[in-house]
């Protein structure tokens, strides 16, 4: 009988024997390795034996006991030190001591939904702890000796337990009551610890396993406790571990005879063997595959490939939908690639098909006998679907308890943590497929690992006049990229002591050679990257702000305020994001933004970012303007203005706008459209193929519900007055940097007339509801006169001969002051009060002319004339300095104005100048409309002449008449 | 030209439609920056890579011949819209709603943009069938003409390659049935058999549904 030798890997040091364990993590790439003389927990690559597994070295003494939680997020150890402690998964950061014993742990057990922990060991109890906030939600005693093994059923509800003395106990998860007491029936061990009694549910929590007298494997069944059938053959000596295959259809049991039998159950026949040199004290299945972990009492593990021959069913089929939903989507991924764990198995491989024929022949020979009364397995299982009945009672309790426990556990993960840094427009890594690591409005950059290598492709959206970028093969793992139009630059994080942090640039187009550069950082790892105009910057976990020039010379090193969410480049602005706090209790994170300009060496801007509660920045970017944008995980966008001192405007939400369950994933934005990708809803961010499709949605802000009904309109008109104070920040920055801004003029125009054609259809709908006040201080927003007068129209013919005299008021108003203005601005700032009186002049004009269009009883030219006298007795203060700056004045103004200024100096009742200043009126006043860019935008309020004028209208009839 | 029509044969001949086809807008993914092309027709675009913009089909098809642009296939050529389509065309005696041009747009589309659209096969084949079925209608449809009284059909959703390919034979059919059944018209029209003729002069017409 030729019996194939395995070599195993060492990787705890032993010098005696020793309890060991072993986990194979859900995900497929991570072996757990532990062992009760090393105070080490290793978590290996299973894909690559090759690279340095990862030491967690938290507990002080050796660990006997290790969990992974159903959704392999969560590793649970249990060591001699007497503590159980939780990490994190597969990260390994130490999380919490879960609790502490008085005794060594011997045993921790996940249930199914992974809220609880049942933890035992030397100590008389078994305590049940809850993982989300450590509380010791029951305490099961009942055993005399230690517990070597506990184990939840996959129904939740039920807890076995395995003592050294060989006694099972099955508790009612519910109650916490005994439910089932089964003395003596697994090998009593005594006070052997190197020695460990296991029990193990099949997967879909019919049949309990557990080691048997005769040294064999005895199944129970699972309400009744009663001894169904049990596996007996060739173990030798008693068996020591067991372990069911994922479908169930196999157990694998290591005997102290150092060889591991895996069984068919169905069959109860041995089907495979393997020996080692020393005994095994654990071993598990891989989750989604035919291979069998394993791990010696010398602390030296391997991995068994095909375990199952290939003329059997694998031990994946058939899998209870119990325990893995998406199998069949791992499988396929599973086969093809090669996860060797170690050279030898290879070897190992091809030894097995040589052996097949004779191990064939062997276990022909050696049918496996059966317990005598159990010959007729079938009436068994049939008793096993009767006792079902029984169950279903259980199953409300159970339902309720997993609901509750679920959503806590929901509001946990969503909860207070700090948000992990991000690359704008990345999406995570999916495997065996390409994802992106960057998407922008230029291009996107994606990346597949394959073999242990990624290939990187660089795509313009724009093919005619983008670079054409070679695909890149990637030996380091980049995870982060940034994309502009003069290259890209990527960086991964520090994997194991031997992958370094390295940021690579790449430029697009160089007249040098070889002006590919890469950073590698020693003890430090890049968190974030951005690029500009001729600059690469990186943030790595030492909250340092590292930035290189663009031929890779180190530029500047800063430090930042806390550990980087994300960076984002335009032209020469850098923008970061920090964390500078920890989370509010109530689900708010705490972020601050800086802008550096590189090239002055600035920070013209730094703040806090505001973001929704309870929602993470998802994106962060420019607009194409360069105006500062971020986006939340509850679909809000934010834009930062200058206007109030520099703030944050929220312009798009998701929610107003969503329609059918869409989830918008930002890729940038433009002065008025978002560009994003649509997904549909359960789906988040996009796939890579086929290249997603950018959708243009409005921007707008997410107005309260008006009782006006024109929430469009309300729109457009803030979006237009944001415009517009845009665009007369950056006149105002041109022109105090003294170049021509005609071209801004222009844009300037053409917003405030759309503004004003926006701010008279709301003036119509404002009529139209009777809300006059509004419609009034509408008019008053008006900046161009021709639209004031249509204004005056518009209510005219919407019968509101009120609203017509007030707007006629208040465009004489604005006349007044623009007037005002215009004269004032030619003059030095002496002779502000001498300004006044010409624009009363022309107001007359305008008051007589309007009053007309409005059907309103005016008085002539003549008639009002007098009231200036009236108004001029306000103006009186200084009737003699006045007439001094007006001399001044008329030597530098036009002939027409003089006189004019002359009339009004003079200002008493004289007819026949009055004709004389209307037309003088009109004249300045043809001046002032023949500006394209419109005067009145300008025009502060001058609250003294309009007050003047109200009561000059207020007055008019019978003040005027009074007088005359 | 091979295209001109036939006098004799059909109103159009198929490229004379296909070039008629040609004006219907369509949906475009641009992978150029380009402003705004100002036509007799309208103005299309700006084009802007990677997002979508509507364009007429023969702009689309110059674009992609050029590879500056994908072409996403509308909204009824998806799989499930056909499927719905020709189920529907089968159960019913009444002609499904489709594009008026819907032979010519999947034809130019499977000709130039093959790779745009999803599941060609599988489009393809449902859109043969759906013709093949409608095809067969009218012709069971025709066979309702004879006896006398039908002087006008009423067919709605008849897109234009099948009114062209029934059109001659109909109309000359639906002609002679309503010349041979008013006895007063025959001495009249004998010389001057003016199809605009017949449909102004002629009485009440009686419109048989199908």
């Amino acid at each position: 009988m030729k019996i194939r030798t395995m070599k195993l890997r060492e990787t705890h040091a032993a010098a005696d024997d020793s309890v060991c364990s072993i986990l194979w993590a859900s995900d497929l790439g991570h072996i757990v390795t532990a062992s009760s003389s090393d105070n080490a927990i290793c978590i290996h690559d299973a894909s690559a034996p090759s690279n340095a597994p990862k030491f967690l070295r938290n507990h002080r003494e050796g660990v006997t006991a290790l969990a992974l939680s159903p959704n392999s997020t969560c590793l649970a150890s249990g060591s001699l030190d007497h503590s159980v402690k939780l990490y994190k998964f597969p990260g390994g950061d130490f999380e919490t001591n879960i609790t502490r014993f008085t005794l060594p742990i011997r045993a921790v057990a996940f249930n199914k939904s992974g809220t609880i922990l049942a933890a035992a060991g030397d100590d008389e109890g078994i305590k049940l702890v809850n993982t989300i906030d450590g509380t010791i939600a029951r305490v099961l005693k009942g055993h005399k000796g230690s517990v070597t093994s506990l184990a939840f059923d996959p129904k939740s509800e039920y807890l076995t337990s395995l003592d050294s003395n060989g006694t099972v106990i099955y508790w009612e998860l519910q109650s916490g009551s005994t439910l089932h007491v089964l003395k003596a029936i697994a090998p009593n061990n005594g006070t052997d610890v190197s020695v460990m009694n296991i029990l193990a549910w099949s997967p879909d929590g019919e049949l309990l396993a557990v080691p048997g007298l005769k040294n064999n494997v005895v199944l129970y069944d699972r309400d009744t406790a009663e001894k169904l059938f049990s596996l007996s053959g060739d173990h030798l000596q008693p068996i020591c571990f067991l372990s069911w295959s994922p479908n169930g259809k196999y157990i694998a049991t290591s005997g102290l005879d150092k060889q591991i039998l895996i069984w068919d159950v169905d069959k109860k026949q041995d089907i495979e063997r393997q020996k080692f040199s020393e005994c095994i004290t654990c071993m598990v299945w891989k989750p989604e595959g035919n291979a069998l972990a394993v791990i010696d009492v010398k602390g030296k593990y391997g991995v068994w490939e095909s375990v199952v021959p290939s003329t059997m069913k694998s031990p994946t089929e058939d899998i209870p939908g119990l325990y893995f939903k998406n199998s069949n989507g791992l499988l396929l991924f599973d086969e093809e690639e090669e996860p060797c764990a170690s050279g030898n198995l290879s070897d190992l491989n091809e030894d097995s098909h040589d052996d097949f024929e004779p191990l064939r022949r062997k276990r022909s020979r050696k049918h496996s006998s059966y317990d005598d009364e159990m010959e007729d397995v079938n009436d068994e299982l049939e008793t096993v679907s009767k006792v079902e009945t029984r169950k279903k009672a259980f199953y409300g309790h159970k339902e309720n308890l997993s609901g509750r426990s679920g959503s806590r556990n929901m509001m946990v993960t969503a909860g207070t943590k700090m948000q992990e840094p991000f690359q704008p427009g990345a999406t995570p890594a999916q495997p065996g497929k390409r994802h992106f690591l960057c998407y922008n409005m230029l291009g996107s950059i994606t990346t597949m690992e394959h073999e242990g290598y990624s290939h990187i492709e660089t795509d313009f959206h724009d093919t005619s006049s983008g670079p054409r970028v070679s695909a890149m093969t990637d030996y380091f793992g980049f995870t982060m990229a940034s994309l502009n139009e003069n290259g890209s630059v990527f960086a991964n994080p520090c994997k194991g002591d031997k992958n370094m942090s390295t940021l690579m640039y790449r430029p697009f187009s160089s007249w040098a050679n070889n002006s590919e550069w890469s950073m590698r950082f020693e003890g430090e790892e890049v968190r974030a990257i951005a690029l500009g105009s001729g600059w690469v910057a990186a943030i790595t976990n030492l909250n340092s702000l590292r930035i290189f020039t663009e031929g890779g010379l180190q530029r500047y090193i800063l430090s930042l305020d806390g550990p980087a969410v994300t960076a984002a480049g335009y032209k020469d602005e850098l923008a970061v994001v920090t964390h500078i706090s920890p989370p509010l209790p109530t689900n708010e994170q705490i972020l601050e933004f800086r802008v550096f300009n590189i090239s002055h060496g600035s920070q013209p801007l730094r703040g806090l970012l505001p973001l929704t509660p309870g929602s993470n920045l998802t994106w962060f970017g420019f607009s194409e303007e360069g105006q500062l944008s971020s986006f939340d995980s509850k679909g809000i966008l934010r834009v930062f203005t200058s206007q109030f001192g520099g703030t944050w405007l929220p312009l798009f939400s998701a929610s107003k706008i969503k329609k059918s369950e869409e989830n918008y994933w930002v890729a940038g934005l433009n002065a008025s459209k978002l560009f994003c990708i649509v997904c549909k809803s359960p789906e988040t961010f996009p796939q890579s193929t086929p290249k997603p499709v950018l959708t243009l949605l409005d921007l707008s802000f997410p107005l309260a519900a008006s009782d006006l009904g024109a929430d469009n309109l309300e729109n457009e008109f803030m979006m237009n007055n944001m415009h517009l104070s845009r665009i007369q920040r950056s006149i105002e920055e041109r022109e105090a940097s003294g170049l021509d801004c005609t071209l801004l003029d222009d844009e300037a125009f053409t917003v405030e007339t759309s503004l004003d054609r926006c701010i008279l259809r709301l003036i119509a709908s404002c009529c139209n509801s009777d809300k006059h006040v509004r419609a009034t201080e509408l008019v008053k927003l008006l900046s161009l006169e021709k639209s004031s007068r249509a204004a005056i129209k518009l209510v005219t013919a919407l019968k509101q001969p009120n609203l017509a005299e007030r707007f006629n008021n208040i465009l004489e108003e604005k006349l007044l002051s623009d007037k005002k203005e215009n004269i004032a601005l030619p003059d030095s700032k002496s002779n502000c009060n001498g300004s006044v009186k010409p624009e009363v002049a022309s107001t007359k004009f305008f008051t007589a002319e309007i009053n007309r269009a409005a059907e309103t009883a005016v008085a002539s030219p003549v008639h009002i004339f007098p009231s200036t006298s009236n108004t001029r007795a306000r103006n009186a203060e200084e009737p003699t300095k006045d007439k001094n700056g007006k001399s001044e004045e008329s030597k530098t103004m036009t002939p027409g104005r003089t006189i004019d200024l002359k009339a009004t100096g003079k200002g008493n009742a004289n007819g026949v100048h009055n004709a004389g200043e209307a037309t003088k009126a009109t004249k300045v006043d043809q001046l002032s409309s023949s500006r394209p860019s419109n005067p009145f935008a300008k025009s502060s309020s001058h609250q003294g002449s309009s007050s003047l004028f109200d009561s000059l209208k207020k007055t008019k009839k019978t003040d005027i008449k009074g007088k005359v | 030209m091979a295209g001109t029509s036939d006098p004799h044969a059909s109103a159009f001949s198929a490229a004379e439609l296909e070039f008629l086809a040609e004006d219907e807008m369509i949906e475009i993914v641009p992978n150029l920056r380009m402003d705004a092309l100002n036509f007799i027709s309208g103005d299309f675009g700006p084009f802007r890579p990677q997002i979508p913009t509507q364009a007429p089909l023969w702009l689309a098809v110059a674009l992609k011949k050029r590879g500056k642009c994908t072409i996403r296939a509308p909204e009824w050529m998806s799989v499930d819209k056909l499927t719905q389509v020709l189920e529907a065309e089968r159960d019913s005696d009444k002609f499904q709603p489709l594009p008026f041009h819907y032979v010519e747009i999947s034809r130019l589309l499977f000709d130039h943009a093959q790779g745009d659209i999803p599941d060609t096969y599988m489009v393809r084949s449902l859109i043969e069938d759906i013709k093949d079925v409608r095809f067969h209608k009218i012709g069971k449809g025709l066979e309702s003409i004879s006896g006398g009284g039908t002087f006008a059909l009423k067919l709605k959703n008849l897109s234009a390659m099948e009114a062209n390919i029934v059109r001659p034979f109909v109309t000359r059919a639906l002609e002679t049935f309503y010349k041979l059944s008013s006895s007063d018209m025959i001495q009249e029209t004998d010389n001057a058999p003016n199809r605009q003729q017949t449909a102004n002069r002629g009485p009440r017409r009686q419109l048989k549904d199908r």
